[in-house]
């Protein structure tokens, strides 16, 4: 088995990381391609013996597991170009956030009658193999193609199928989740330092502390408010600052964030929708390299000058 | 327990009743082995239908009791005990129920050898359902402790605790009681808003206050592991919890506790040094 990742930014190199240390697949059956050459994560896959391509296409004939690791606004254009390459084998993995496979299974239909799409979320960590990974199957996936995958990323970290609505939610909190870790352990360890620690140690520590106690959570069959209790001895500390925590509206923080995540989501896949991206939203080089890649012509309805539609074929619509 | 235990109430208000009532249920003491004593027959008519014995005598109470509770106001405790104390034998368990009161206060009003215990008792007590802690003081031994448990079972729930967790249990279940009420009128407020007639909203308020912590003490479960039972995926209740972390509810609650323990610990101070003033 093949796998190959249209984009070589974080997500891939994450990912790669993540497979190659799980050893789930060998370097030299991946292919990946990037525009950009001069990427750093670019540089770190041809490292790792990742065949490297600036030609999406080379990624798609050389794959039969092909991971769509590009930003959700250079979906369609991607789409548009590989669309006539996709064969009976390929299975398409979407990690965009925001895209939904109906939007992807349409672009793919003008080329295939049963192009075979899935829509993953995962997030940063697989690159140490503590990923959180969901998945929804689309239309013409088979239940075979599902396990392929989980068994993919389960290499990477917990893995699990979820019904498509629910992936702007797991967006909120897994895949922005490790951005909030990220910030408390870098607010906890102000605080150690704070308190006269040196900032390595406080880093360190309050890094380990958020690990163990996801650990200890994960590990046992208490609820967290339990395994809370079982730490706060009576008069002692850490109900002290518990107190000080909830009086900051700590809970409420946390759960305003992973709406605003997910709506946020849903907001982008909106617009991908309904809107117009301008071309200055997309990278100037990126559209000229799809642009002058053979087959990809005036008929996939690319239009510069009066913004681009990314979904339909037809003339630009209004705003709302 | 030994069936000729005679158990007197100096004081016939709420706390009395509801603690009469309990010891009564037992079946262990009959009402012929309780007495009352109050200076009026204001409060009599109720502990007259428990068939109990009623005087106005305190010192006739105290001779011809064994266990006697001192359920009377806070800043009468100090006359009442001077008024028994000649009659109090080291045979006698006195039980004092009122706040702020300790047992320091306790044992200096009364001879050196006098066993005492301390006790506090919360609202709920008069339907059977109350939370009462008591601690023992210096010359009461584990077997008056238990005698004392086994008298109140069911007053509701009884546990011993060092004196220090007396205050505590004052701010957490005396005044929180309190807190409960404020919440059910909150609970109803909100419905009202919503559009529902008051008095439904109060009775409905009033017992889902009962069901939850009916469901809460039988479960054994965590209350967050229930709080997340009852939590559908997008449902109404993750909704109405968040506006409620949203609203620090948490953090009041936490303060409310800790407030009302201050207050009962500053209080339990100031009335020990006025009675320090007073001997002097």
């Amino acid at each position: 088995m093949s796998v190959g990742f249209i984009g070589a930014g974080q997500l891939a190199h994450a990912l790669v990381k993540g497979f190659t240390a799980a050893g789930v697949i060998a370097t030299k059956r991946i292919t990946a391609s990037s525009p950009d050459t001069d990427l750093p994560t670019v540089s770190g896959l041809r490292k790792m013996g990742v065949n490297l391509t600036t030609s999406n296409k080379e990624v798609v004939s050389k794959s039969d597991v092909l991971f769509l690791a590009v930003k959700p606004h250079i979906i369609p254009f991607v789409l548009d170009e590989i669309g006539p390459d996709i064969e009976d084998r390929h299975l398409i993995v979407s990690c965009a956030a925001g895209v939904t496979i109906s939007s992807i299974e349409k672009k793919l239909l003008q080329y295939r009658p049963f192009p075979k799409v899935m829509r993953c979320m995962t997030n940063t960590p697989v690159v140490v193999r503590e990923g959180a990974t969901v998945y929804a199957t689309g239309t013409h996936a088979e239940v075979e193609d599902g396990k392929l995958l989980e068994q993919l990323m389960a290499s990477v970290g917990y893995c699990t199928e979820v019904e498509e609505d629910l992936i702007d939610a797991v967006t909120g909190l897994s895949g922005s989740g490790p951005a909030y870790a990220f910030t408390a352990v870098e607010a906890l360890a102000d605080g150690g330092v704070k308190m006269g620690l040196p900032r390595r140690l406080a880093i360190r520590l309050g890094a380990q502390a958020l690990l163990g106690a996801a650990k200890m959570l994960l590990d046992s069959e208490q609820h967290p408010g339990q395994l809370k209790d079982n730490v706060c001895s009576p008069g002692g500390a850490t109900i002290h600052a518990l107190h000080v925590m909830e009086s900051g509206g700590f809970r409420a923080l946390l759960i305003n964030a992973v709406e605003a995540s997910c709506i946020r989501t849903r907001e982008l896949q909106y617009l991908a929708d309904q809107e117009k991206i301008s071309p200055a939203a997309i990278k100037k080089t990126t559209l000229d390299k799809v642009l002058q890649q053979p087959g990809v012509g005036t008929g996939v309805g690319v239009r510069t000058g009066s913004g681009i539609s990314l979904f339909n074929n037809s003339h630009p619509r209004n705003k709302k | 327990m030994d069936s000729n235990l005679r158990i007197g109430f100096i004081g016939a208000g709420n706390m009395a009743y509801g603690i009469a009532k309990g010891v009564l249920q037992s079946g262990d003491v009959p009402p012929t082995n309780v007495k009352v004593s109050a200076p009026s027959r204001r409060n009599f008519d109720r502990f007259q239908e428990l068939g109990v014995d009623l005087t106005h005598s305190n010192t006739e109470l105290i001779s011809s009791c064994d266990l006697v509770f001192v359920a009377v106001k806070p800043h009468l405790v100090e006359t009442v005990l001077c008024e028994i104390s000649h009659h109090v034998t080291s045979k006698h368990i006195i039980v004092s129920v009122a706040a702020g009161v300790t047992l320091e206060m306790l044992e200096g009003l009364l001879p050196p050898e006098s066993v005492v215990l301390r006790l506090m008792p919360n609202l709920p007590c008069l339907v059977q359902k109350g939370a009462l802690l008591f601690s023992r003081g210096t010359r009461a031994r584990p077997e008056d402790g238990a005698l004392l448990r086994s008298l109140l079972q069911h007053c509701g729930v009884v546990e011993e605790g060092p004196e220090a967790w007396i205050d505590i249990h004052t701010g957490l279940s005396g005044s929180g009681v309190a807190f409960v009420y404020l919440f059910a009128e909150a609970l109803a407020d909100g419905a009202v808003k919503m559009g529902m007639p008051s008095a439904l909203a109060h009775s409905i308020a009033a017992q889902t206050v009962l069901g939850a912590g009916q469901l809460l003490r039988d479960s054994g479960k965590h209350p967050a592991q229930l709080r997340s039972e009852v939590c559908t995926p997008g449902g109404t209740t993750i909704f109405g919890l968040h506006a409620m972390e949203q609203g620090g509810v948490r953090a009041a609650t936490m303060n409310a506790v800790e407030t009302a323990t201050e207050r009962a610990r500053e209080l339990g101070r100031k009335a020990s040094s006025t009675a320090t003033q007073n001997r002097k």
